[in-house]
């Protein structure tokens, strides 16, 4: 039995059509990937369904009622969840308060009843196989007990489909595991789910069926078991672009960084050398410490113990500003937060980090920078409008390329990229996997963090995997593969560096 | 996909709601011109360039405080401090010169002081100009005191006196020299926050600290120089002070002039969050409010419905620059599908 049936929904923002005569269902109880690309038009269809945008066309069919008119608090009463990417918690109540918020149980005196609300909950819980503290600040959550929550907040809800969008970005291999236990559960009691992942692995480990968006029109539905994650990748860029082999045998420079003993807050005694024009991939689960050293290495986190050298040259850390005049680069993780300067324009965003560096000459050279951005821009394909253009107006592969060029205009020769294809579309993945062999091959040096260990076949030298704050295991090119990276990165497998 | 109709319209709204301190102004100047009908005069309107002055240029550091995310309340005691003290010098030493100079420098010292606390020690800007706002007044009515006066009063005497006033009255091709530095000090602080490396710093830092630090930026000294730069325009302020008034009472010198600057620079668009704005408005909003004090001597009526009038103004112009963007997306939706 279909929950959801969506027929021919077609919406266009000031003129422009997103999506054109899109159908998509859902049946009761299953697990429905929806896929494509950033811009596919995914989020639009999940925000009409949702009750955020209305629709130009089409009919919604939800439990058999065509629902008309949707809004926020109509979607979400007909039992429509949709679980954000960003968490829509109150951090300073505690995890009952968010639960019964606007539902709260009262005492005859028109008090609150924490002593059944509290009861309640864990019983919810208790009936979800989840473990959280009812009387804890969801500000004390991590990350995954926080989407535990969110969905089982929906569940008291009485939802009966529920929305998630990329719910496993900010979760470890272990929290996605139990995300996964709990949407099986719910599923065997009737629970559907739309379930929105750029990682293709996720989405064949536990959806049932899926529809593919690509530039706005539906492209292929069907059943998970009747195709491969080689065909999906394919119909979602619409080209084999996905599929080409990237990496390119280089020969190495000399040792251009190098960490001995290096501790700070967050990893412990990692030594490693790094030759000019490596690849190397870093991985490790959330909290390993890849992360946290990457900082280290930039100056942006003390460096509490060991040494670190930069062509030889030690430096003292703690200072961005000597990182980056020694040829260090970092595009951070997080890249709303982190990289992307809201109020300028792409060009301003472009230029922010070399401004730095050239305090020399105080006044800005806007046409020789306009030159610099048109290279940039062809040279990473980025696809703009106007140089003034605000950088929100860009897609997340694109304000991706922006940061990178920020860093490439800084004339660095080591590269940190702290999981630089987050959030990003496949298209842009690759490309952003193609610039960085052709970086190497020009001598620069690029070390990546990211959890995605198929990435880090693409393109690295050499892979190292964090555990715990050290390094447990380097891998050469050729050892790499996902069990094995996965089983050092687990502390199942223990290496000589460990 | 943009066609280039949209664009041109984009254009001429987004033009709107960013100069729409050039409205306000605007509006504000007719009124003047009716009201005063045919006692308009060129020298008239050349008085509101000069009656700006003071707190436009300290406007000008508001301006860049507020573009950081911060804030400076201190300005208003800063003319207090450094031109009742600047009179004490000048009667000692008969020297524009040096004058001049102890106005810089000391404004220079009182943004330090600031701006060390604020970018350094990372306290909040609003407490610490607050507290500074209460310590650099008292400090100059407590010295005042203990000197027997009950004014910082310049010395007629003395012979740069003539040449250190006329200063303040003086005109060059009708232009009042007053009202030229400001201009100067406006094209200044334009250039530099357009065209400069540290001007874009400064944005940078109001529109996501946590990227412009890892873009490289050095947030804390940029945060320093922020007030020192304010605390020398409030130096400068004083000099002009001292050049039209002769005189320093430190109780009422400069008093709610923080307000109005802040209101000066709201009205010329610049985001009390930070990271947005044109320093150009800062003249317009300054103007803008000079304008209506002589609006209400003009017409007669009690000065202390002034604030009144002021207060209003301002939040009329956010009520503006808030629906400006709205009006325009639904003007745009309407022309799509009417």
């Amino acid at each position: 039995m279909e929950i959801l049936k969506m027929t021919g929904i077609t919406k266009s923002f000031s003129g422009v059509t997103v999506i054109r005569d899109i159908d998509f269902s859902v049946e009761k109880g299953e697990v429905h990937a929806l896929l494509g690309e950033n811009g596919a038009g995914k989020s639009t269809l999940m925000n009409i369904l949702a009750g955020v945008h209305d629709y130009d066309s089409g009919t919604i069919v939800f439990n058999g009622e065509e629902m008309k008119d949707i809004t926020v608090k109509r979607s979400e009463s007909a039992g429509i969840a949709f679980v954000h990417q960003e968490l829509n918690l109150f951090n300073d109540l505690k995890v009952f308060e968010n639960i019964f918020l606007e539902k709260e149980i009262l005492t005859r005196l028109g008090t609150l009843n924490k002593k059944e609300m509290i009861r309640k909950t864990y019983e919810l819980f208790d009936s979800l196989g989840v473990d959280i503290d009812p009387e804890e600040m969801v500000s004390e959550l991590e990350t995954s007990k926080k989407q535990l929550l969110e969905i089982a907040k929906a569940i008291f809800a009485n939802a009966e489909l529920f929305i998630l969008d990329e719910p496993t970005t900010s979760l470890n291999n272990n929290e996605i595991d139990h995300l996964f236990a709990l949407i099986s559960r719910l599923k065997a009691q009737g629970k559907s789910f739309i379930f929105i992942s750029h990682k293709l692995n996720e989405i064949f480990t536990i959806a049932d069926t899926y529809t593919i968006l690509r530039n706005g029109s539906f492209i292929k539905a069907g059943s998970i078991a009747d195709t491969t994650p080689e065909e999906v990748a394919q119909l979602m860029v619409g080209s084999s672009m996905a599929d080409s082999a990237i990496y390119h045998e280089r020969a190495l420079g000399d040792v251009i960084l190098s960490l001995d003993k290096l501790c700070g807050e967050g990893f412990e005694d990692v030594s490693l050398d790094v030759r000019r024009g490596e690849v190397i991939g870093l991985t490790g689960l959330k909290g390993a410490g890849v992360t946290e050293m990457m900082q280290a290495v930039f100056g942006a986190r003390h460096i509490t113990d060991g040494k670190l050298y930069i062509n030889g040259k030690e430096m003292a850390g703690d200072r961005i500003s000597s990182a980056m005049k020694n040829g260090v680069a970092m595009v951070a993780a997080n890249r709303k937060e982190n990289s992307v300067i809201h109020d300028f324009t792409i060009l301003e965003n472009v230029f922010v980090s070399e401004h730095t560096l050239s305090k020399k000459h105080p006044i800005i050279n806007r046409k020789k920078e306009l030159e610099n951005y048109y290279e940039m821009k062809d040279l990473l394909n980025i696809k703009a409008n106007d140089p003034e253009d605000s950088i929100l107006s860009l897609s997340g592969g694109n304000q991706q390329k922006v940061i990178l060029a920020r860093w490439l205009s800084t004339g660095a020769d080591i590269f940190l990229m702290d999981n630089p294809t987050q959030g990003i579309d496949i298209g842009a993945k690759a490309e952003i996997y193609k610039l960085i062999m052709e970086m190497a091959k020009a001598g620069k040096t690029v070390l990546v963090n990211t959890l995605e260990i198929p990435e880090i076949q693409k393109i690295a030298d050499r892979c190292v995997v964090f555990f715990h704050g050290h390094i447990q295991k380097i891998l050469m090119r050729e050892e790499i593969t996902e069990e094995e990276v996965m089983l050092y990165a687990t502390n199942v497998k223990q290496g000589p560096e460990g | 996909m943009e066609t280039k109709t949209t664009k041109k319209r984009k254009s001429i709204g987004t033009i709107l709601s960013n100069y729409s301190f050039v409205l306000i102004f605007l509006a504000i100047f007719i009124a003047y011109i009716i009201i005063n009908g045919g006692a308009t005069t060129w020298s008239g309107v050349m008085n509101i360039l000069r009656h700006s002055a003071v707190v436009g240029i300290i406007a000008f550091g508001m301006g860049l405080a507020i573009i950081t995310g911060g804030i400076d309340l201190s300005v208003g005691s800063m003319l207090a401090i450094i031109a009742g003290f600047a009179v004490v010098l000048f009667n000692a030493t008969n020297s524009i010169f040096l004058t001049f100079l102890f106005t810089l420098a000391a404004g220079g010292v009182c943004g330090a002081f600031n701006g060390i606390l604020i970018g350094r020690a990372k306290m909040p800007a609003f407490i610490v100009t607050l507290a500074t706002m209460l310590i650099y007044r008292s400090i100059s009515q407590y010295y005042l005191r203990s000197t027997g006066s009950s004014i910082y009063s310049m010395d007629g005497t003395l012979s740069s006196y003539d040449a250190f006033y006329s200063f303040g009255q003086n005109k060059i091709l009708t232009i009042p020299i007053v009202g030229i530095v400001l201009i100067i000090i406006t094209i200044i602080m334009v250039f530099i926050s357009t065209n400069t490396k540290f001007g874009k710093e400064i944005f940078a830092i109001g529109s996501n600290e946590k990227a412009a630090l890892l873009a490289g930026i050095n947030v804390d000294h940029i945060r320093v120089l922020v007030y020192v730069i304010g605390g020398v325009l409030a130096g400068l302020s004083s000099f002009l002070w001292l050049a039209m008034n002769g005189s320093v009472d430190p109780a009422t010198i400069g008093k709610s002039n923080e307000m109005y600057a802040i209101a000066a620079v709201v009205i010329g668009g610049i985001s009390m969050s930070g990271g947005k704005g044109r320093l150009l408005g800062v003249l317009f909003g300054s103007m803008s409010y000079t304008i209506i004090d002589k609006i209400i001597s003009s017409l007669g009526v009690d000065a202390l419905i002034n604030d009144t009038i002021k207060g209003s103004i301002l939040l009329l112009a956010v009520f503006i620059q808030i629906m400006l963007p709205v009006l325009r997306s639904r003007l745009a939706k309407h022309r799509e599908n009417p």
